[in-house]
């Protein structure tokens, strides 16, 4: 079924209305909802994601499917939400859970003000003063047959002096769609070592939108690995909003197969002082679509900012795309800002060097594409993490440069 | 078409009152079919280009004023702006120099220019009389020898019109964008150049050298083409102030480089910029694009300096195989100036090169921003692009953003792409300071330097006179 984007967009805003009432929202939420223009073909910030997929109904339905496939547990202390619900949690000392969520800013697309009409925050408050050791893995798993979609909603909070290390991980199955919002917010002296890991299987899609609100002189630091499925779309918005503050952000993408990743970050200076940085690094392959707009926002008071943006791509085969757009707005003088971006492939002299001592092609592409993320994998502080995230990427790289696919 | 057919065409278009107007030859503001058909036939254009201008005059209403830029202004009511006037008659002009604001006459002075050239640029009211041993007479025998056609567009559409019609609107068709679309309509004059094949063009054109038809108006339209083999560098504008009354323009500029030609085209916009608060100042809506074909190249220089709005995004359409583009630009705003400017480099053809250098200067309460594309299609095998655009902000009111899109669809091109953003260090200042250099020559001396990969790139003389345009445009901004 194809429509025209404008009537999808009418369609998928009437039903998320309809969904959000059956639901009792009400007030600023509803309101919120009902004023968001949904995207269509010409906004500038969906310009190279449809959400064509969408129009086999996935919000109508509310996904409810087993999870075949659950994930391991990477952590000791698990807290699982399946199909948009709390199902569980083993949470260590100084960690409360509970569904009062603070109001959260910077949501932006109508997927998360819907999601903010609909779903039950699962809070995660780390109490002052609290260094906790154990990693939190948050499970976020759906699964559903027909299309239909849920919205996981998770707000990690920092009070004063807290340290945290928290896991948020994707798994979803069959045609669910999952639309996510996740919030980060920390106080004076917090320091949240954050994962973002999105490996829901190809025939699914998410939408999810994350936001770092530092509210105090804190550190964050988020790493984010994704491999594209049929439709991902991810918003970033950090805010770093207390003098002090520091923001460091890294990423990995992967894309085959008609796998798609939408990443659109945007970091926002409002005081002066602060520091942030963001590395990511993309391959597609096959016929991959990958996206990456990266912005950095400063504001007349920011001085003193110091703000980085590095995004280096490949591309690895014809077929695959990959746009992206490093973008500075800046309204102060005393900055230091800079980015950079690179779309190129493999090296030929490399890969002829590894053939000429006898490895496959296929194998010779496999290890450099692995190269050249691997940088990133190796400053995955926690190891359970990286022994589960490298063979899962490693798998991933296989498949995005098939043997004999021009492999010159 | 004789004389009483032309007044009868005029006549029965006009029966609402208009006639009385036709005498004074100066259209009232407003734009409509009746407009074009008048300009048209003033101009004498045949049928052709009658159809052509009504065809892009249909297309441009249908068409939504541009609203992506990151530019803030009233929105414009093209029925205000007046299509057509007869030139400006030596009596409103000023008499003498004596006549004209000191402060225009100061600038001139800093810039170095010619007595009688700053006559012509304030407008005043002399007659330009060439000697008969004039460059100019000699520039146009040179030309003449070498084959090169140059001359307005108007003249062109009557004496070559084989030329016009096979390439005008092909690089920018006329329903491209909302701007070109109008500039279609209603263009009023500008230049034609066409190099024959393997001619190299000897000496560099300018529409200086036109300056009998110098007053070509707010719609300008320029159509260059090199025929293969054959180069051309031309210039456009003059690094002096202009007086301009005019406060909206939209022109066009065509660039046709055939199988192995070359193109340079050097641009110096220094239109009038509005006052510390914004009052007045040029709309400048300027869409400005070149075809390359196999093994030819294209090269674009800009030095951006006035108008109060600059949207403009010089661009090359790499069609052919080995073809290169380039894009050098410098950017100043000041006052309350906005610019959204950069490029577009679409790599159709296999190996082909693009560079991209932007550097935007803002000061006091201006916003600059670079916006640029680069789009490598599936067949563009081995396509390279390099990018870099810098800013520096004067001053912590100022804006400098970068847009810069970049579209891969072929995994043999490399694209590599870097901004950043600073300002004048301490360190800079106190050097310069140190060894007696007072701070405002010391900036535009930081300034000049970080331009210096740009201004490289223009013609000597004109270099020499943008770096001195830069100096008096940051005069008093910086405190």
């Amino acid at each position: 079924m194809t429509v025209s984007a404008n009537e999808l967009a009418l369609e998928l805003k009437t039903q998320a209305l309809a969904n959000a009432r059956r639901n009792g929202s009400e007030g600023v939420v509803l309101d919120a909802l009902e004023g968001a223009s949904f995207p269509q073909r010409k906004s500038e910030r969906w310009k190279y994601t449809s959400l064509q997929a969408l129009a086999d109904g996935h919000l109508n339905g509310v996904a409810a499917g087993d999870i075949a496939q659950p994930l391991p547990a990477l952590s000791e202390c698990v807290v699982s939400i399946t199909n948009g619900a709390l199902t569980g949690s083993t949470l260590p000392d100084g960690v409360s859970l509970h569904h009062e969520s603070p109001e959260v800013n910077g949501l932006e697309t109508p997927f998360a003000l819907y999601n903010s009409a609909v779903a039950r925050a699962v809070v995660l408050e780390v109490a002052a003063n609290t260094r906790v050791a154990q990693p939190i893995h948050v499970q976020i798993q759906s699964a559903s047959d027909a299309p239909a979609h849920c919205n996981p909603r998770v707000i990690v909070k920092l009070n004063t002096g807290a340290e945290a290390t928290v896991i948020e991980h994707y798994h979803a199955e069959g045609q669910a769609l999952t639309n996510a919002v996740t919030a980060l917010i920390t106080a004076d002296n917090a320091k949240l070592t954050h994962y973002r890991l999105q490996g829901e299987h190809a025939s699914t899609l998410h939408i999810g939108t994350l936001v770092i609100d530092q509210q105090g002189v804190s550190t964050v630091d988020s790493y984010q690995l994704m491999t594209g499925n049929r439709l991902r779309r991810n918003d970033v918005h950090a805010l770093v909003n207390k003098s002090g503050a520091e923001l460091n952000m890294k990423g990995i993408f992967v894309v085959r197969n008609k796998g798609h990743v939408d990443n659109q970050m945007c970091v926002e200076h409002a005081v002066p002082n602060c520091e942030s940085d963001q590395n990511f690094k993309g391959l597609a392959g096959e016929s991959g679509k990958a996206v990456f707009n990266g912005r950095i926002h400063i504001h007349p008071g920011a001085s003193g900012t110091n703000a980085e943006l590095s995004n280096k791509n490949l591309l690895l085969n014809a077929g695959a795309e990959i746009n992206t757009k490093p973008e500075l707005e800046i309204y102060n003088d005393d900055v230091k800002c800079a980015h950079g971006t690179t779309v190129g492939q493999l090296d030929a002299m490399q890969q002829f060097y590894l053939q000429s001592r006898g490895i496959a092609a296929a194998e010779a592409k496999r290890m450099l594409s692995l190269g050249f993320v691997n940088e990133l994998l190796m400053a995955l502080p926690h190891e359970k993490v990286a022994e589960w995230a490298t063979p899962w990427l490693e798998a991933e790289l296989t498949q995005a440069s098939p043997a004999g696919a021009d492999a010159a | 078409m004789s004389q009483a057919e032309l007044d009868k065409l005029i006549r029965s278009n006009y029966e609402a009152g208009f006639t009385t107007q036709v005498d004074t030859e100066t259209l009232p503001p407003g734009l409509s079919e009746d407009v074009i058909r008048f300009l048209s036939a003033k101009k004498g254009e045949p049928e052709w280009m009658l159809e052509w201008r009504l065809d892009s005059y249909r297309k441009w209403q249908e068409m939504p004023s541009p609203s992506w830029a990151h530019l803030k202004h009233p929105p414009i009511d093209f029925n205000e702006v007046s299509y057509y006037s007869k030139p400006k008659s030596l009596d409103d002009a000023p008499k003498s120099l004596d006549e004209v604001d000191p402060e225009l006459l100061a600038t001139y002075e800093k810039l170095g220019i010619p007595l009688h050239e700053q006559e012509m640029l304030a407008g005043v009211a002399v007659d330009v009389v060439f000697d008969s041993s004039s460059v100019f007479t000699t520039f146009k025998e040179k030309l003449a020898e070498a084959g090169v056609i140059f001359c307005s567009i108007s003249e062109a559409i009557k004496e070559h019109p084989e030329l016009v019609k096979k390439y005008l609107g092909s690089v920018v068709p006329q329903g491209d964008n909302f701007y070109a679309a109008l500039n279609s309509a209603v263009f009023s004059d500008g230049s034609f150049v066409y190099i024959p094949k393997g001619v190299r063009c000897p000496m560099e054109l300018s529409t200086y050298f036109r300056i009998n038809e110098a007053n070509t108006g707010q719609f300008e339209r320029t159509l260059i083409i090199a025929d293969e083999g054959s180069y051309v560098s031309y210039l456009e504008g003059c690094t002096a102030p202009q007086r301009d009354e005019n406060q909206l323009h939209a022109a066009v500029v065509e660039l046709v480089a055939l199988p192995g030609a070359e193109i340079k085209y050097s641009t110096v916009q220094n239109w009038y910029p509005g006052d510390e608060n914004g009052k007045g100042g040029i709309y400048n809506f300027v869409t400005k694009r070149g075809v390359a074909h196999d093994n030819s190249k294209i090269s674009w220089t800009q030095v951006e300096t006035g108008s109060a709005i600059t949207w403009k995004y010089p661009s090359v359409i790499l069609r052919g195989d080995n073809s290169i583009g380039e894009f050098y630009s410098v950017a100043l705003t000041r006052h309350m100036q906005q610019a959204d400017t950069g490029t577009k480099m679409i790599h159709l053809g296999k190996n082909t090169k693009s560079t991209i250098i932007s550097k935007g200067i803002s000061a006091s309460r201006s916003q600059n921003a670079y916006r640029g594309l680069v789009r490598i299609s599936p067949r563009a095998d081995n396509a390279r692009n390099f990018t870099q655009c810098d800013s520096l902000l004067l001053g912590d009111q100022c804006g400098a953003h970068t847009f810069p899109y970049i579209e891969s669809k072929n995994p043999t091109a490399t694209i590599e792409h870097e901004a950043t953003t600073s300002k004048v260090s301490d360190d800079q200042m106190f050097l310069c300071r140190q060894r007696g250099i007072d701070p405002e020559k010391a900036v535009s001396m930081i300034v000049n330097g970080f331009c210096k990969e740009v201004f490289k790139e223009l013609p000597m003389e004109f270099a020499v006179e943008a770096g001195k345009l830069l100096e008096v445009s940051l005069e008093g901004a910086v405190g």
